[in-house]
């Protein structure tokens, strides 16, 4: 299996954002349609006026309800807290070379331990989350536009256009993923922050796109569409203010699933040799570096790559929450 | 039905040039000589020699069009870098390892896999549940590179005397077992999970109830009702799951020093090999295309209802 | 002794925002050879009556308390292996959504015959010789092709009468049909009904049919229960239900079907029930209908709980304020 197929993987148990491809007004019907009848049978007079529901802040409320996500979100965020703060608070110097304190098991000195270069891990792995959180987040941020822009278009414009773009697409999907980030590694010429993003982007950005052509697809068959086409508005703005927003969701959904994906692939990356240059590092570069040396200090190794671990568990658990909180219909599984 | 095959089979061979096409203009855009090996600059008239061997000095398309020529007829060209070697050999010497490493990991995924999921499910939100997911969560989240250092150093190296695995290298049975496991975990979890999924989903479906309805034994309804609609999705997802691990198993195959195709790979890409780079990557992209296209056709054969609309 | 005795049935729902109670303390007989009916709106329960008969309801739902006599044997203390045995071949169900009743991966003959394999022993062959017989029994024409066909290649109604079929198959005793005409266009429910009707005639059966339409419980019912909120309001026969109807919301339901030779067609409105049943997780201490009721009063349909009770020969409801002991002035009326 590649090993980066993130954004298909954990739709594993359920294929693609299940129940996401619903009309939001038909989801939202139903939301208070739901929760109005909880409401009346409690006592309240027949006919008496229900508070307006929002989408969002039930969908909020569904996610904290949700306990797993709960406890995801907070690990997410309190690695991301772990990233920010440790460098910022900490006294160790990254960069210092002090080769008398190579290779230190973890301590109370050096909670990670010291590297070959009696660097100190702590601040090290949290100044590689960085990275790696920067590269992620640029990366899957370039993913969702690109994926955006092309899905929503073949799937606003439909037709020949449309047609073009999916197959063209799917021969897309036949490129092998990480030999195709090998290569326009290459074509670059190095590999620095920019690079990166931009490799990792292109052989990424596929599914993305598949499923908001999907999903704009079906949204614009709905009545309220036509509806606003008869009121006069314009292509333009049904695309956004319709169409768009109601995809929101789902584009969520997806910045969740893609991060993990796009960091563990640039963790392949960096493995395989093809990584950030030194003396900037990254969850991954850092891994290789523990590679070299594991079989007397395996710690070095193992610590970046539970970052990446509690990284992908967490993210995925969110991204469920998310879809469980945005979709009424959920059934008890 | 035969038709949806015919069609379906004629479709990939545009995909295919679209896939070679997009190769070859990236290999172009990669900077380098490959023929300079040392820091002095190629002889102009040996450079020129070489171009017009290699066509080099002909337009992009042009060049293009020959190697679609030459790959139909199964000649990938010779190597630029090993001078004496075809990328047809490089291919058939490192290759065929590949493949095996990639059938035995999703051999392991699937005899590992698939029952977990089917037993995480009916005993759903039990202990047995909870653990069987708990550890495919943590096999789908652990890095490949973590999972393979952690079992060469656990069990090659700690409990050596115990088990006598070797470290790396691929020679003989007791070498294959630590990559395919490791390789093997990933798509493990996948399945485990997807066809955990698929059997909840299928447990709530009416026709299940209808079998219990009419008495039928439950381990009947399981084997009968419950599996065959379940494994279903699983059957498809195997193609591509297949292609990925044959083509993905760089990382394994570097730290387990296994001489296979993924290693060979990176080299060749630093090492301006254009040659064999194309090759490879044609190659792994004919796999996972043909991986797709028989998953598509099988997937007709399993579900009576798209036999129907593609008849 | 009657086929099936019923016996204070409460079958609860265990949610995260508590127990539901939806099959609230029922209690009915269904005698050898008769017709029930079962009717009600959704969410009273008949549903879950039936599958609690069944041994079908599954978690979180489970039945409490109370006993299910079949045959004088209790099925609430049954093991699973002995209710399998059951199943399909004494006690036989039919579901509302042909639709989706049957597996689309296997032909309607494996579905006919593996029922037929498991309760009689039958080889392969007889199983499919008699099949072919079942369908053609329910009259599915050219039964013998069709018999290998897959359930998407049939229509909604040829797909619940494959159902009837494979419920019939081992000639069970008692057969309970599930709103079985709900999720059909009307011009097809006539013609299940009927085939239901003469099958039960030919093979003598007892049945249990169900159904929110009273259209359908007319036809074919011969005696009747109303169900509402979990729990049994009234029990008639068939003819007296719909001549002298007992209770309020039996009155209502009569009332807001429309009729064609209404006084003023050209009216327009149809008489509905104000208001929506009671939340089953804290159903009323008394009387579960007072709040919709016209005749509830500050008399004891907010605090005593109605029993049901025998107000005519074979006439049960569950009241305080049923139809013949009303005065001309209503009590408290609203």
């Amino acid at each position: 299996m590649s090993e980066p197929d993130l954004a298909t993987t954990e739709s594993a148990p359920r294929r693609g954002p299940r129940g996401l491809d619903r009309p939001f007004m038909q989801r939202r019907a139903e939301f208070e349609e739901a929760l109005s009848r909880n409401a009346s049978a409690r006592g309240a007079e027949a006919g008496a006026s229900l508070p307006r529901a929002s989408l969002w802040g039930d969908a909020f409320h569904r996610f904290m309800k949700n306990k797993a996500s709960v406890v995801a979100a907070i690990a997410f965020l309190l690695l991301l807290a772990f990233v920010i703060f440790v460098p910022w608070l900490s006294n160790e110097d990254p960069y210092a070379l002090d080769f008398s304190q190579a290779y230190q098991s973890p301590s109370w000195a050096h909670p990670f331990g010291t590297d070959g270069f009696g660097r100190d891990l702590l601040v090290r792995t949290a100044l590689g989350g960085r990275v790696s959180f920067a590269i992620g987040f640029a990366a899957t941020f370039a993913i969702m536009v690109v994926g955006i822009v092309y899905g929503a278009t073949a799937g606003f414009v439909g037709g020949h256009v449309d047609n073009a773009l999916m197959r063209f697409l799917d021969a897309l999907y036949g490129l092998p993923y990480l030999p195709f980030a090998i290569m326009t590694l290459a074509v670059f010429g190095t590999v620095n922050f920019w690079t990166m993003v931009v490799a990792l982007t292109i052989a990424s950005w596929f599914t993305t796109a598949r499923v908001m052509r999907g999903q704009i697809f079906t949204l614009k068959q709905n009545d309220y569409v036509r509806a606003a086409y008869a009121v006069g508005a314009k292509g333009p703005r049904v695309l956004y203010r319709h169409l768009l927003v109601n995809t929101l969701g789902v584009i969520i959904v997806f910045v969740f699933l893609e991060l993990p994906g796009v960091i563990l692939g640039e963790a392949f990356l960096s493995f395989l040799g093809l990584g950030i240059n030194p003396p900037k590092a990254s969850w991954g570069t850092l891994a290789q570096d523990g590679y070299t040396a594991y079989q007397a200090h395996p710690y070095i190794i193992v610590i970046p790559s539970i970052c990446i671990a509690w990284l992908i568990l967490s993210a995925f658990f969110i991204a469920d929450g998310l879809r469980d909180a945005l979709d009424p219909r959920t059934k008890e599984a | 039905m035969l038709a949806f095959i015919i069609r379906r089979i004629v479709w990939t061979i545009p995909v295919l040039l679209l896939v070679i096409l997009m190769t070859f203009l990236m290999m172009k855009l990669i900077k380098g000589n490959p023929f300079q090996v040392t820091d002095r600059p190629v002889p102009e008239s040996i450079q020129r020699n070489l171009d017009r061997k290699f066509h080099l000095d002909k337009p992009w398309w042009v060049q293009y069009l020959y190697y679609v020529r030459d790959t139909a007829r199964l000649d990938l060209g010779p190597s630029l870098v090993q001078r004496n070697q075809d990328v047809n050999d490089v291919i058939k010497e490192h290759f065929p390892t590949s493949i095996k490493l990639g059938l035995m990991a999703m051999a392991f995924a699937i005899i590992i896999g698939i029952p977990l999921g089917v037993f995480a499910a009916l005993k759903h939100n039990t202990a047995l549940d909870y653990t069987a997911m708990g550890i495919a969560n943590l096999g789908f989240a652990l890095p490949s590179f973590l999972v393979a250092t952690l079992l060469i150093y656990f069990f090659a190296l700690r409990l050596k005397d115990y088990t006598g695995l070797p470290t790396n290298g691929w020679t003989g049975p007791s070498s294959w077992i630590l990559p395919t496991i490791a390789l093997g975990i990933y798509p493990m979890t996948y399945f485990a999970r997807l066809v955990r999924g698929t059997v909840l989903e299928t447990l709530q479906q009416d026709y299940i109830r209808t079998a219990k309805a009419k008495g039928l034994r439950w381990r009947l309804v399981v084997g009968k009702h419950v599996l065959r609609n379940s494994l279903i999705p699983a059957v498809t997802a195997a193609g591509p799951v297949l292609g990925g691990l044959i083509t993905g198993s760089f990382i394994v195959e570097t730290i387990f020093g296994i001489p296979g195709i993924g290693k060979y790979y990176v080299t060749a890409v630093t090492g301006r090999d254009y040659s064999v780079v194309m090759g490879i990557t044609v190659l792994l992209s004919v796999i996972i295309i043909v991986a797709n296209l028989v998953v598509d056709i099988l997937y007709g054969y399993l579900d009576p209802r798209i036999r129907d609309e593609r008849a | 002794m009657a086929l099936l005795e019923v016996e204070d049935l409460r079958t609860h729902f265990k949610t995260r925002e508590g127990e539901v109670r939806a099959v609230d303390g029922v209690s009915f007989e269904v005698e050898e050879g008769s017709v029930l009916g079962i009717v009600g709106e959704s969410g009273c329960g008949k549903s879950v009556t039936s599958l609690s008969i069944m041994g079908l309801v599954q978690s979180p739902g489970r039945v409490v308390s109370g006993a299910i006599r079949f045959e004088g044997r209790d099925l609430t203390t049954m093991a699973d292996k002995a209710l399998e045995d059951i199943r399909g071949k004494q006690i036989s169900m039919i579901f509302q959504d042909p639709m989706t009743s049957l597996n689309p991966t296997l032909t309607i003959g494996t579905q006919i015959t593996e029922t037929l394999r498991r309760h009689l022993g039958l080889s392969k062959a007889d199983a499919e010789k008699r099949a072919i017989g079942l369908l053609e029994e329910v009259h599915i024409p050219d039964a013998k092709r069709r018999v290998r066909d897959y359930p998407h290649r049939f229509s909604g109604g040829m797909r619940q009468r494959v159902m009837i079929a494979i419920a019939l198959s081992c000639n069970p005793k008692l057969l309970i049909a599930d709103e079985p005409t709900t999720a059909l266009d009307v011009t097809v429910q006539a013609g299940v009904l009927e085939l239901l009707d003469e099958l039960r005639r030919d093979h003598g059966m007892t049945m249990i049919i169900i159904s929110h339409n009273m259209g359908v419980i007319a036809e074919t019912a011969e005696q009747v229960l109303v169900m509402y909120a979990g729990q049994v309001v009234e029990q008639a026969s068939v003819n007296d239900l719909f001549d002298r109807p007992e209770h309020p919301y039996t009155e209502a339901l009569l009332a807001s079907l429309p009729h064609i030779d209404d006084a003023d067609p050209r009216n327009g409105r149809l008489t509905t029930i104000p208001g929506r049943p009671p939340d089953l997780l804290y159903p009323p201490a008394a009387c579960r209908f007072a709040a919709r009721c016209k005749y509830a009063g500050r008399d004891d349909c907010a605090t005593v709980p109605p029993e049901l009770r025998e107000i005519r020969p074979g006439h049960w409801v569950r009241s305080q304020h049923p139809a013949s002991e009303r005065s001309a002035e209503p009590v408290g009326a609203r």
